[in-house]
Parts: structure tokens; sequence; C-alpha cells
């Protein structure tokens, strides 16, 4: 890697690498707002329910406090008619169609994902972003803890399968990979709480700490402890298919002719793997592994449930259960909007890595 | 391309994917779920599985959270295996105004746990009573159950012994027990067949020894007009093990539910697969073909499309428009059409600077003709490979929203079982025949159609082949 770094080093043609930076961004940018449109368009009439659900209960409740004083019932019922109306104008109800669409999504780009109608945040707040902001490192560090172990020994496992391919070594794991290939993490999991947690006890069958928490370095020990079990299972499924894609880069660029000729000048096998083979293979490697990020988050997120780890994943079984639709619809736009910034990043490393991307523009 | 060049083809391919062993192994295992669907009727214990799997009254005769029966090879303690019990002997006797009808049943007893209950099921009207006692090995008798029944417009008798004659078998228990421990005793605590099945004598709600031998059952009916009837008498035995794949705590048999599963899973992963690839492989190929600005406008809904979290979308638009199985396969389709597109589109840039592609269009072939006829044969083999490695993820889905509870309620999935599993807690419970037999048939499948899609992967890309 470091080789790598200093091959394409940051000089040489920057100006050119910041544009396409720039490019990328704002493509992403463009992109994000596109799709929250489309979200909103789709799901305007489900989030507008919720919200007049809500109007109705605050007005409901304004009336309630109001109905001990002196007022008279007809001034009340004018007087929640009136807050009613007013409320309509602020939430813009009272608007076309097209018009509350734009709001909605106006707001969501903001980040105003409006008020939660069940679930609450640690602190007891109600507001979506605040229980989505809780929800988010939790996520980021069970995938990132569980794709760094799985990188590592997919990568050393992918190079040993292409140094000899067709072997035993290579058969066994391309066949394990094909036999995890439609296994649902989450089924995964089920077996490993069975097994580690009600079976044999060595581990716990889910949370992020024991309760109560302990203090200090006990509670980091003991978050460890915690998160053994689901990244075991992630890493399990894992690291089968990294390997696999590994082997596939480096074997097909060991049979490239500057291989060859590598080989006939007598360079040492491991100087031609690692040197030559590896330069040529990094960059879809680093692309692989950080895409293999982003989909095992967006594709095992439920699997948080099954652990009872109270990430996002599990933030949308929660609000599923309770039928908080802002809640829902709010952890949704963020979602997406984390997985676009993660697939900009991803294609800026590959264009750093690789300088025909960036004069190209395109892949 | 004329029928005997596909034919062609088609042996040719069939040539090397022969060699390929994993692709037979994915191949056979396809066969054997085809056969199992085909044969699904005749497999069923329950036929009514599919339509009726919510229907509480449909299970009611099963044992409830009864492991599979072939867990007995591996346990020194034999547990009861459920039974029916048919054609009693019958006596019609008349009394006067009133007639008298007694069956009597004979139950071969030769197990250590008992089982879960003792019901009686019948067809009847009117107002008949029955009388209901049980004679043991020992030649002890045990009244358990009289009862009127004013059927009106039902005509189902159906009588729980292992519930409803909690007095009567503690009364023959205190014969032998102490009555201050007898008396301590209720429906939580104890099973009333473990007294029933049990050895008489001191101790013996403790220390249960179990009574082997033949049991008689005999169901006294007593006629009082000539309205009343009963009939088509029969014994259900709801054992401690249950069927091939046991029952879950809803008392519905898992092997039905799994074999019902298949179907499902086969139809929503092939034909999401098939209408999403087929989709994105003549996206990829109509983008490629025409180029310029189209090519432009096209890539750019591929790239909002392609930047979608798939599952998280997927869950809201479940969880908002409540999809039925055939909306679900439709989102899915929606998303998962992207998958080919690049690299198909990368293929047909190639294909297009082809000379035969260049003479058919200075021939005045039109677009469509080109497309469909020269460019989209030559994908073909690799759409198929493609769709074999889609099938499982469409399975992984279904599977995955169904667990969040948002699943068709009209059908029968694995995920389905698998949600209801996690949510009746068959983990903390230790119920592993309702966790593994539904994923591990996920897993299978998805096996079977990876071994399939890799070997022609492997076909396809000769330079990834071994050396």
């Amino acid at each position: 890697m470091t080789a790598l770094l200093s091959q394409f080093s940051v000089n040489r043609g920057s100006s050119m690498y910041g544009k396409y930076v720039l490019k990328r961004v704002l493509n992403g940018i463009f992109i994000y707002i596109v799709l929250i449109f489309i979200y909103s368009f789709l799901f305007n009439m489900t989030m507008e329910t919720t919200v007049r659900a809500q109007i109705e209960e605050i007005v409901r409740a304004e009336v309630m406090s109001l109905s001990n004083s002196k007022i008279t019932p007809s001034e009340i019922e004018q007087y929640g008619l009136r807050r009613k109306t007013e409320l309509y104008s602020i939430y813009k109800l009272d608007k076309p169609v097209g018009e509350r669409i734009l709001f909605r999504a106006l707001n969501v780009l903001t980040f105003q994902y409006g008020k939660s109608t069940m679930i609450k945040s640690a602190a007891g707040s109600n507001d979506v972003i605040t229980i989505v902001l809780e929800a988010v490192p939790k996520t980021l560090i069970l995938f990132s803890t569980a794709m760094i172990i799985d990188i590592i020994i997919g990568l050393w496992l992918g190079i040993k399968k292409a140094q000899k391919p067709g072997k035993t070594l290579d058969k066994s794991t391309s066949v394990a990979t094909m036999i995890v290939f439609g296994m649902p993490s989450w089924w995964l999991g089920m077996l490993m709480i069975m097994f580690f947690a009600y079976i044999v006890k060595i581990f716990p069958s889910g949370g992020l700490h024991s309760t109560p928490a302990p203090e200090g370095f006990a509670y980091f020990i003991d978050s460890l402890y915690h998160l053994t079990l689901p990244v075991l299972t992630l890493v399990i499924l894992g690291f089968w298919g990294r390997s696999f894609l590994t082997r596939n880069i480096v074997l097909g660029v060991l049979q490239e002719d500057f291989i060859m000729s590598a080989r006939a000048r007598g360079i040492p096998e491991r100087k031609v793997l690692y040197g030559h083979g590896m330069r040529t293979a990094a960059p879809p490697i680093v692309t692989m592994a950080l895409l293999a990020l982003l989909t095992s988050v967006s594709g095992n997120i439920v699997f948080e449930t099954i652990f009872s780890w109270t990430g996002m994943g599990n933030l949308y079984w929660v609000s599923v259960q309770q039928n908080d639709v802002p809640v829902l619809l709010g952890n949704l736009s963020f979602t997406t909007g984390l997985y676009i910034s993660g697939l900009v990043i991803l294609d800026l490393i590959y264009g750093f890595l690789d300088p025909r991307i960036k004069v190209g523009g395109k892949a | 391309m004329k029928l005997s060049d596909m034919r062609n083809s088609i042996s040719d391919f069939w040539k090397e994917f022969r060699k390929v062993k994993s692709g037979i192994v994915g191949l056979c295992l396809f066969m054997f779920f085809l056969i199992l669907v085909v044969f699904e009727p005749s497999l069923l214990q329950f036929p009514e599985a599919n339509n009726r799997w919510r229907d509480i009254n449909y299970w009611e005769n099963n044992p409830k959270s009864a492991p599979p029966e072939w867990t007995n090879f591996f346990s020194s303690k034999k547990s009861s295996t459920s039974a029916v019990l048919k054609n009693p002997e019958e006596i019609d006797k008349e009394m006067g105004s009133m007639r008298m009808k007694e069956y009597v049943f004979e139950y071969d007893y030769d197990f250590d746990v008992p089982p879960q209950d003792i019901v009686f099921m019948a067809n009847g009207s009117g107002d008949p009573m029955v009388l209901i006692s049980i004679e043991r090995p020992d030649g002890e008798t045990i009244d358990l159950i009289q009862q009127s029944f004013s059927l009106g417009n039902a005509n189902r008798i159906r009588v729980s012994m292992g519930k409803d004659s909690f007095n009567e078998v503690m009364d023959f228990a205190s014969e032998y027990e102490d009555y201050s421990i007898v008396s301590q005793l209720d429906l939580s605590k104890i099973s009333l067949c473990e007294i029933i099945f049990s050895e008489a004598k001191m101790g013996m709600t403790k220390s249960k020894v179990p009574l082997k031998g033949t049991y008689k059952i005999k169901i006294t009916s007593f006629l009082q007009n000539s309205s009343d009837s009963i009939g088509e008498a029969q014994i259900v035995i709801p054992g401690a093990v249950f069927g091939v794949l046991g029952t879950d705590s809803y008392k519905r048999d898992l092997f039905s539910g799994v074999i019902a599963g298949i179907k499902w899973a086969l139809l929503i992963g092939i034909l999401t697969a098939v209408i999403s690839v087929s989709v994105g492989v003549i996206y990829g190929v109509i983008s490629a073909y025409l180029g310029g600005v189209w090519d432009t406008i096209m890539m750019r809904i591929f790239e909002i499309f392609v930047s979608v979290p798939l599952l998280p979308v997927l869950i809201v638009m479940s969880a908002v428009f409540k999809p039925s199985i055939w909306t679900l396969i439709f989102m899915m389709c929606m998303f998962f059409w992207v998958g080919p597109v690049r690299t198909v589109r990368s293929m047909a840039m190639q294909i297009r600077e082809e000379t035969y592609i260049e003479a058919s269009r200075a021939l005045g072939a039109s677009h469509s003709r080109i497309i469909f006829k020269h460019m989209v044969p030559l994908l073909i083999p690799y759409s198929f490979a493609s769709m074999a490695i889609y099938i499982p993820n469409a399975i992984v889905y279904e599977a995955t929203v169904s667990l969040l509870g948002l699943g068709d309620a009209n059908i029968v999935t694995w995920g389905q079982i698998l949600s209801d599993a996690n949510s009746s807690g068959a983990m903390l419970n230790g119920i592993w025949w309702w966790v593994i037999p539904p994923g591990l048939s996920i897993a299978v499948m998805g096996m079977a159609f990876a071994f399939i899609g890799f070997a022609m992967d492997k076909i396809l890309h000769p330079k990834l082949r071994t050396r």
C-alpha cells in the first residue's frame, strides 16, 4: 500500500484530481436531492396522515386545557378550529399537492424530519433527527469492526488462493463461498445466539453492554464482549466472498504479460506477487472492500435486531413495530445520505488509486 | 439465430457445464426442489397448510412445540409419538327412550414421555351426553369427563382430556399420594397425561414411572332425543414428538410449512431474477447501442437507482404500502435491474463496433432489429449466469422483509416462519426445529443457485479458470 501511495503521489496532477473530486461530490449531492424528492413523492400521503393525526392531538390537548377556564364552549370550538387551520398552514397542509411534496422534500434536505409518534431518544427527545443520530454510531461501530476483520482475513486468504489456483485450499474455500452465498446473516445470528448464548453460555444474547453498564475500562471490555458475537457472525459469513473476489482479481492480474516478463527476468515470486501483482490489483481490491462494507451495511442492517443492537437497523424494526412513520422515513433519508456519501468516497479513493479514472472521468 | 444454432450452442454449453462438478450438484439440488414442489400435495400431511397457516383452529389437534419424531433415536427416553385412533369397537344399545352408544379405543403406550393431551373428536347433533373413562393396564379406571353438549348448529364434538379433567385426575392421584401434595398442584405445574400414564403409587406426582401397556379409552354417549346423534368418533393423541420437523408454539406442523415455502421461494427468486436481469440487460444494450446523449441520460437514471440503499427502501415501502407477494416481487425488480447494467453496457460497447452490426445497419436494419436480433442474443449466456446469482438475493430479501413482519399474510414463506420463531422466542426456548429447517432451506436453495451461477461464470470467463 505504501508503494502505491508513493507512486500516485498527491502532487502529481492534483488540480485534475481536485476537479474530479468536485465533479463527483456535486454528482452525489444531485443524486441525493433527486432521491429525496422521489421519497417525498412516494411517501407523502402516509407522512401527511401522520402529521394530521399529530395536529389533531395537539389541538385536542390545547382545547382540554382550556375547558376549565371561563370561556364558553362555542368559543373553545372556534379556538380549536382556528388552531387547526394555523397548524395546517404551518405544515403547508392547506396547499396543493405539488407544493406539499416540495415542502416536505426541502424539510428532509435540511434534516427537519419532524417529531416521532412513539419512539423517544435516550434523553427523552422525540425529534426524529436526534433519534436517528443516536443510532448511527452504533451501526458504524458494529459494521466497520466486522468489515476490518473480514477484509484482513479475506485478503490474506484470497492471495493464498490465487497463488495456488485449483488446489485443495482454493477449491474448498470456493465451495464454502457458495455454501454461505444465500445464507441470511440474521439466520446465522439466530443460530449463534441459540448456540453460544443459551446452550453453551459463553456470550450474551444481545445488547450493547450489560445492565447496569460498568464504568471506565470495564465498560470498554464489556462492550467488546457484547460486540464479539455479532461481529463473529458477520465475519463468518463475509470473508469467503471477500477472499473469492480477491482471488479473481489477483488471478486476473497474475495472468497479464508483465507478470510473465517479471517472472522471466528471474524476479523472486514473492516480489512478483506483492510488488508487481498487488500494485495493479490494489485499486479494484480496495474498491471491492469498501463496496462490501456499504452493501453489508445496507443488506444486513436488519441483522442488528436479532442481537438487540440498537443501531439504525434496529430502528427500522422498532419503527415498523410501533408504526412510527416519521422515524421510519427519517431513518431512510439518513441511510440514503450515508449510503451515497459512501459511494462518493469510494469513487474518490478509486480515482486516487487509479490515475486513469480521473483523466477519463469515467470508469 | 436459428433453432438449430441454438440447439448446438446449448449442447456445447452443456458439454462444458457437465465438467464443473459444483454446477452439477447445484442442478441436482434445483431438480430436487422442483420435484418437491410437484409432489407437494402428496407430501403435505396437512393439505390446507397453504391457505390456513394462520388459522389456529386448523392446527388445534397438534402438540405444542413438539420436537421432530426422529429425535427419539438420539434419546434414551422415548417420547410418545402423535397418533390418531380410528375404527373403535362400537356398541349400540337401545335403553327405553334413550339410546346408548359406546366406543372403545385401544391405545398401546410404550414410551417414557407421555403425550401432551388426549383429544376425543366426533360429529354429532342435538344434545348428546358424553362420558369418558380410561382403563389402565394395571386395572385402574379413571373417569375423566362427564359432559353434556348442546350442539345447536355446530356438529362437532371436541373434548380435550388433558385440559378438562383436572379434578378427576387429581382425585385419582390423591388415592395414592398425600392429599397435601396433590392439593397444591395446578395445570401449570403438572400435565394430566403424566399422571394418567404413570404407575400409581406413593410419590407418583413427583417421580413418575411410566406405566406401559394397553390403555382402553371408553366413550359412552347417551342420546335422549331422536334428533341426537353421534358418529365418526376418533381419538387424536398429540404426542410429545411430532412428524418430520415437529411443531411450533402455535401447534403448526413445520414440515408442511417448509414444504409449502419451497414454491414461493422458487417463484420469488426466479421471477425477480428473470425480470430484473432481462430489463437490466436490455437497458444496458440500448444505452450502449444508442450512445451519445441517450447514453448519458440513461446512465444518469441508472446512477440514481444504483445509489438507493436497497433493503431499507424495500422495508419502508413494504411498511407503507403493505404489499402482496406480487407487489413485493415488482418492488424488488424495480431496484434489482441495475445489477447487470454496467457489465452489459461495456460488453455491448464492444459488440457495437463489430463489422456485422455495421453491415446490418448499412442494409437498413431498424434499431430494434439490431438490438434484439444481433446484440441481445450474444449476452444470453451472461444473463443466465447473473440470473442464477440474483435468485438467492431475491429470496433473502423477501425473507428479510418477512422477518420484520411485513410479508404477505396470505402465503407461507420461510422468512415468515422464521419471523414467528424470532418473535416467539424460539431461540430462547431452545426450539431449534423451528429455527434451523426454514433457514437451512433458504441457505441450501441459495447454495444451489450459487453453484449453478458460479459454474456458468467459470465457463464464461475462462481467464479465471485454474491454470
